[in-house]
């Protein structure tokens, strides 16, 4: 009977119950939408960092990052074929590959620039699709002479695919190289600083530069991104002499992002959390005034002071219920429509091209939408449900 | 011989503040209301007799004297302790019948039958027999804006007598009726007074119900004036010996004596 009370009272005053539970479906609507465009955000972020560039786990040689090598590849892998082959063993890996970065100078003949140079295994380095190929082609598989160019350097350097230029750099014994390379094509990361000085060349024509069989890490690829520190922690007890970043080490950027957004989430759920609260208040506020006299009748013929609290409390709740719900409801089918409609966003700092904006919808903040509206309109009942419990019965009756 | 009153008052006082002047309402009446009893208490607004019924209907609380409701001395309780009381023991029939607008007659009447805790089945059997008894069987399922005023009151009055109060308070029970539904809910309570033997109290100035009520109480300021049985010839059952052990003091001289209807 409490509940029936509480509950046909909700409808009793249509209009104002309709924007009490507006305002809360308003509030779980933007808590849903951001909330899901957070977490898609984070989920692309991390994914692309990892595929495109960092991999889920590193594999260095011991002492890498501590030490300040003298010469380059001082701390390489040597024997990568054996490492590769160990870890290739777990199921949970999908892929590994080579890489060496190098600096030095690329000369057209007429000018030089420095670079910035990654050298990939050209076959696995494609399921990695860090870039978008503007001009020419991807890296040849067997070809150790063929690079690949960013769109900034390429027109610094005045080249276009099937020009030749050259590339200097220090060998691993201390001494000068240079060697000619084709340029297969011309890419695009997104991220201008790196598009003006980068490079990408096979291993084995790194190799070659640099007069050594030395890779200088051994980046692995997991099927799932959630097995990294199980993976990490299994083969550190596998391998010997060798060190290991996994990627939420080395993706500064991504973390950044997570901390901001976490930020940003975190302040619109305390407004959401005000509206609610003092919108619900309200609204209770104005039936307990509004039914003071029925308060002090209900009191009058036996009803303790604890049920007519209880009863008022209920009511912030089914509004809580009844908000959540709808907000839910809400919340989804305009994610539905946001993600269908395709909508573009400008490019964020440091990129140079735009992205979609999609909103995920998974269940933490479904949840967290939902238990937000439900207990910010209970609590904000707690206070009008004393207030009625705590009427005089006789001024109660009184009350016109 | 009647074994205990329902309700007896001891040497009751009461005032209220009004700005920063007390008004006294009640000074020092002393009552005996007796099992069966149909008593009106009369007298103009401001005679205090609202303010008796509830004290006696443990809604308020006096500034002296003593209270005994059912053989209870609720005095020194607090009125939120006095909820089972008021729920075992008392019903009550408002002037503006303060049905819950959200219930269905049906559930209006199962009210106070769930607050008192009763299982469904005696619930059901409860309210469908005093629904009947009030005649309202069939609109047990409107609600009570659906209802006239007569049929509302008549939902108040079911909703007093489900579980068989010792005590039902009436404040003005007829003031928003018309005459002639007033006197059928007179007929009503007269009956149910009759074949139940619950005891009734009104707060009244409707001379309709004052004139049928056996035993009348006069008040004016504070006081009780007159205790009164307007139809002795009808009621003769020893009620007019307790006239002398009226709490009042003297009737006072002058018209204030006078038995015809307030103006």
């Amino acid at each position: 009977m409490l509940a029936t009370l509480a509950f046909r009272n909700i409808f009793r005053n249509r209009r104002r119950s309709a924007i009490t539970l507006i305002v809360i479906v308003f509030g779980a609507v933007g808590l849903i939408l951001f909330g899901g465009y957070k977490s898609r955000t984070f989920y692309a972020l991390r994914e692309s960092t990892i595929r495109n560039r960092l991999g889920h786990l590193q594999i260095y040689k011991r002492g890498f990052a501590r030490a300040e090598a003298q010469k380059p590849l001082q701390f390489g892998l040597e024997n990568a074929g054996e490492l590769r082959h160990i870890v290739e063993r777990d199921p949970r890996v999908s892929m590994t590959t080579a890489q060496i970065t190098l600096m030095g100078l690329v000369s057209n003949g007429e000018k030089s620039e420095t670079f910035l140079a990654t050298a990939v295994e050209p076959d696995r380095d494609r399921q990695m699709a860090a870039q978008r190929i503007t001009a020419g082609g991807d890296l040849p598989a067997n070809e150790s002479d063929a690079v690949i160019l960013g769109r900034g350097l390429a027109a610094s350097m005045h080249v276009k695919p099937g020009d030749y230029l050259t590339l200097m750099s220090t060998t691993t014994t201390g001494s000068l190289n240079a060697m000619d390379v084709r340029v297969a094509g011309i890419f695009m990361s997104g991220v201008k600083e790196y598009d003006d000085r980068a490079i990408k060349m096979p291993l084995a024509g790194a190799q070659q530069l640099l007069q050594t069989k030395k890779i200088e890490r051994l980046i692995v690829m997991l099927r799932n991104t959630d097995d990294t520190a199980a993976v990490h922690a299994s083969l550190a007890r596998t391998l010997r002499d060798v060190e290991f970043k996994e990627w939420s080490e080395l993706a500064s950027f991504y973390h950044q992002v997570v901390l901001l957004y976490n930020g940003i989430f975190g302040f619109l759920g305390i407004v959401v959390f005000a509206i609610v609260v003092f919108s619900v208040a309200n609204t209770i506020m104005m039936s307990v005034f509004e039914r003071t006299r029925e308060i002090g009748t209900l009191m009058a013929i036996g009803t303790p002071r604890g049920t007519v609290w209880r009863m008022f409390l209920l009511e912030g709740v089914f509004i809580g219920l009844l908000g959540g719900a709808l907000g839910l409801a809400a919340g989804a089918l305009a994610a539905v429509a946001i993600n269908h409609a395709n909508l573009m966003l400008p490019p964020p700092p440091g990129y140079t091209v735009g992205y979609a904006l999609r909103v995920m919808l998974q269940t933490p903040t479904l949840v967290t939408a939902f238990l937000i509206s439900l207990v910010t309109a209970t609590l904000s009942s707690i206070v009008p449900a004393l207030k009625a419990s705590r009427l005089v019965i006789v001024d109660a009756l009184g009350h016109i | 011989m009647e074994a205990q009153p329902v309700v007896r008052l001891e040497g009751i006082s009461k005032s209220y503040r009004l700005g920063r002047v007390r008004v006294p309402a009640l000074a020092d009446v002393s009552l005996d209301v007796a099992r069966g009893d149909f008593l009106a208490l009369a007298g103009p607004s401001g005679s205090g007799k609202t303010t008796l019924l509830n004290l006696i209907g443990c809604i308020d609380k006096p500034d002296a004297g003593r209270i005994v409701v059912d053989g209870v001395d609720v005095t020194a309780l607090p009125l939120h302790r006095l909820a089972g009381t008021r729920a075992e023991v008392l019903g009550f029939v408002f002037q503006t019948f303060n049905l819950i607008p959200v219930l269905t007659a049906y559930e209006n009447v199962e009210y106070p039958l769930l607050v008192r805790g009763l299982g469904r089945a005696q619930r059901r059997e409860q309210v469908e027999h005093w629904l009947e008894q009030v005649g309202l069987t069939p609109h047990a399922r409107q609600r009570p804006d659906q209802l006239s005023g007569g049929q509302r009151q008549r939902v108040a009055i079911a909703r007093a007598m489900a579980g068989d109060p010792k005590l039902v308070l009436a404040d003005e029970p007829t003031a928003n009726l018309d005459s002639e539904t007033a006197a059928r809910i007179l007929d009503l309570l007269q009956r149910l007074n009759a074949e139940t033997r619950t005891t009734f109290v009104f707060a009244t100035h409707d001379p309709a119900l004052i004139a049928r009520a056996p035993r009348c109480i006069r008040m004016r300021d504070g006081v009780l004036v007159r205790d009164v049985i307007p139809s002795v010839a009808r009621d003769l059952d020893g009620r007019a010996a307790r006239i002398p052990n009226l709490g009042a003091p003297p009737a006072p001289p002058g018209p204030s004596l006078t038995l015809g209807m307030t103006t």
